[in-house]
């Protein structure tokens, strides 16, 4: 028994005249609906694991602004309806795994039927436009419960603090300069990104050891996964990678050209693409991976149901 | 198909959690922390600060007398650090015991950044207090995040995932206050609220109760059709941010729509409103707690025997204000073992959160034995 994939959707903003994160989770979520055959309304949870925004909004979470705009059960609690519960989730790179980990905890126990992952990152607006380390893409994914054997069934998430200088984000006060005039702005809060020399490649350390270390705990060896869903999908990570942990180039998913770049949207990205080729359906066992700063690895092992390939 | 637990009742709005047949354990709000700044500012000494000759009482409109902020050194981290190592002190537990740790605030300052965003502000509270080996991640839900992540590790914990776990939050947002007392001219400011706004950390930790013991029920909703009606983004006037607020009309609405949430709260726990022995509200002001209470008592027929309020020496302290008031009604021996409490979390989204439980032997670890 697991948390099933009921769909995903990845998308950039390629030809959009401006691209906001909001916008991007929205169509995201509204793709994932449509390939699912859901209606907003059957949305018990919402989380939203974006992290970069063009206006860096503090309050509400972005989830709820999102359930808003897709129409997710809105209009006053009548007895005998069903709500939505929506919150954001910050954890990098890792946030989506973190997510599918709470919703598939929360589908096994009956608490919800149907929860929603949406993502989001946008150039925060820093001092170099167009130096983010990354492509504003949105993504969005649906999961549901099976009884069958089949989805989610194993997570993990380790931290290498030793390496938490390597990669570091905030915003940061700049005062304006010149002469201070009333109703002028005093400055603005600069989004600051701090990447150093070699994350890269501890990233690839950590996600080498934590792989490892999670498949010894389920007694699988990594000849036993037959689909790699790997974030980020930076060649510089994930080539390393894929040769360090000995998969072939074959198994893994590696995401569309327009999407790679992706942030935070990067595991859904991949996974989109494993179930457009079909190969998640085909794959027994798949390996979701994430690395990001801290370093942190979010693992999460995938089944597919017992008997013939599926589709997704 | 749903899973394998008590299982999502349809006549229920909320998302709810309470131990149904299907889980193997309980979940218990085990011990609290708080971390208070030493500074204090009083509502008049604010207010002696504004701009513009604003002629607001705000005393009088709010209960406020003072609030804690933050000095020189001082930032989110800091303060979720302390709150959580004074956790540690009120539990039985190590920090290594901590499977998970949960930052909520809603400001996460820290060194030189106003607003960190990677890596997450857990990750530097788990180094800290030495809970190396816990899983971490922190959530953004308004004022209601610490409550949210409580309910997380309740299902977590009832399962039978993880043992023990920590929520932690540090609110460094009385610069909000700072800024808004730059720009505000009247009460009908939607800057009025950022006012109200004190400093704080509190830290809960949540552990594995026998079945059918700990939290009765928790549960959570967010009416999303209003949530443009608190706002905060960075500010231009000075570091930090700056929140607008449509405080009537959000009133208005949480009135309105909490009534039948908190009716089906207390169905699920099997009580009537009057078996609660303490309710805490979210703490905005002392007039919106003491209307919202009346409206439920129409209501719903019946009325909690004690609402906690505790505005006058701590303000607002966003998303650490539950934890922070349930610290104190402990700390001062004022809840008792066999009290029932029941927490309303109220927060921009709107969000809507409660959770109910009955006091049992945290209540030792507190006050004058401590």
């Amino acid at each position: 028994m697991g948390a099933r994939i009921e769909a995903a959707a990845a998308l950039t903003s390629h030809g959009w005249r401006k691209a906001t994160a909001r916008r991007l989770a929205d169509a995201a979520a509204q793709a994932c609906l449509a390939h699912a055959g859901k209606g907003p309304g059957d949305v018990d949870m919402l989380i939203n694991a974006g992290v970069y925004r063009e206006d860096n909004m503090g309050e509400p979470a972005l989830a709820a602004l999102i359930q808003e705009d897709i129409g997710a059960n809105l209009g006053q609690p009548p007895v005998g309806g069903q709500g939505t519960f929506s919150f954001d989730l910050i954890n990098g790179t890792c946030g989506v795994i973190s997510a599918i980990q709470l919703e598939s905890g929360l589908l096994r126990s009956g608490v919800i039927r149907l929860g929603a992952i949406v993502t989001s990152d946008v150039d925060p607006q820093l001092q170099d436009p167009g130096t983010a380390p990354f492509r504003p893409a949105g993504g969005a994914m649906l999961l549901g419960w099976d009884d069958t054997g089949a989805g989610f069934t194993d997570f993990a998430a380790e931290t290498y603090p030793e390496y938490q200088d390597l990669f570091a984000s905030g915003l940061v006060w700049q005062e304006r300069q010149g002469l201070r005039a009333p109703r002028r702005a005093a400055g603005r809060s600069q989004m600051v990104i701090d990447a150093r020399p070699g994350y890269h490649a501890r990233l690839v350390d950590c996600a080498e050891e934590s792989a490892h270390r999670f498949l010894r705990r389920l007694g699988m060896g990594i000849g036993e996964i037959d689909l790699l869903v790997p974030a980020p999908s930076s060649p510089d990570f994930l080539d390393a990678l894929r040769l360090r942990l000995g998969v072939p180039g074959d198994r893994v998913a590696y995401v569309a050209e327009d999407l790679a770049g992706a942030y935070t949207s990067g595991p859904i990205a991949g996974l989109q693409a494993a179930i457009r080729s079909g190969r998640l359906g085909e794959a027994r066992n798949t390996l979701m991976l994430a690395a990001g700063a801290g370093i942190t690895v979010a693992l999460a092992l995938y089944r597919r149901a017992p008997g013939p390939a599926a589709s997704c | 198909m749903a899973g394998t637990g008590s299982g999502r009742h349809p006549d229920h709005w909320l998302a709810l959690q309470s131990p149904g047949s299907g889980s193997p354990w309980g979940c218990r709000i085990e011990s609290v922390g708080v971390k208070l700044p030493g500074q204090r500012l009083t509502t008049r000494e604010l207010m002696s600060q504004t701009s513009h000759r604003t002629r607001i009482q705000l005393e009088r409109l709010t209960g406020i007398h003072e609030r804690h902020v933050v000095g020189p050194g001082e930032s989110s981290f800091t303060l979720a650090t302390g709150a959580a190592r004074d956790c540690l002190a009120h539990s039985q537990h190590q920090a290594p015991d901590i499977e998970m740790l949960i930052s909520t605030s809603i400001t996460r300052s820290r060194g030189r950044c106003s607003q960190s965003f990677e890596p997450p502000l857990s990750l530097y509270v788990k180094q800290a207090i030495g809970a190396a080996q816990a899983v971490n991640f922190d959530l953004s839900n308004a004022c209601a995040g610490m409550l949210t992540g409580v309910f997380l590790l309740q299902d977590l914990i009832t399962r039978g995932e993880i043992s023990c776990g920590m929520v932690v939050s540090g609110e460094y947002i009385s610069h909000l206050s700072w800024n808004a007392a730059r720009q505000i001219r009247s009460v009908f400011s939607k800057q009025l609220a950022s006012l109200t706004l004190g400093d704080a950390g509190a830290a809960v930790i949540v552990e594995r109760a026998p079945k059918g013991g700990g939290i009765e029920v928790i549960g959570f909703t967010t009416l999303a059709e209003h949530s443009r009606l608190c706002l905060a983004f960075p500010s231009t006037v000075g570091p930090g941010g700056q929140m607008y607020t449509k405080s009537r009309t959000l009133q208005k609405v949480a009135i309105e729509d909490m009534a039948p949430l908190v009716a089906e709260v207390i169905g699920e726990a099997g009580i009537d409103l009057d078996d609660i022995d303490y309710l805490i509200p979210h703490q905005t002001s002392a007039r919106a707690i003491r209307t919202g209470t009346e409206a439920f008592a129409r209501r719903l027929g019946a009325r909690p025997k004690h609402v906690v309020v505790n505005l006058e020496e701590y303000g607002n302290t966003s998303s650490t204000t539950l934890f922070v008031a349930l610290h104190k009604y402990l700390q001062e021996g004022r809840i008792r073992k066999g009290d029932r409490v029941m927490l309303l979390a109220l927060a921009s989204g709107i969000e809507i959160g409660m959770a109910i439980f009955t006091i049992d032997s945290q209540v030792d670890h507190y006050g004058r034995t401590h």
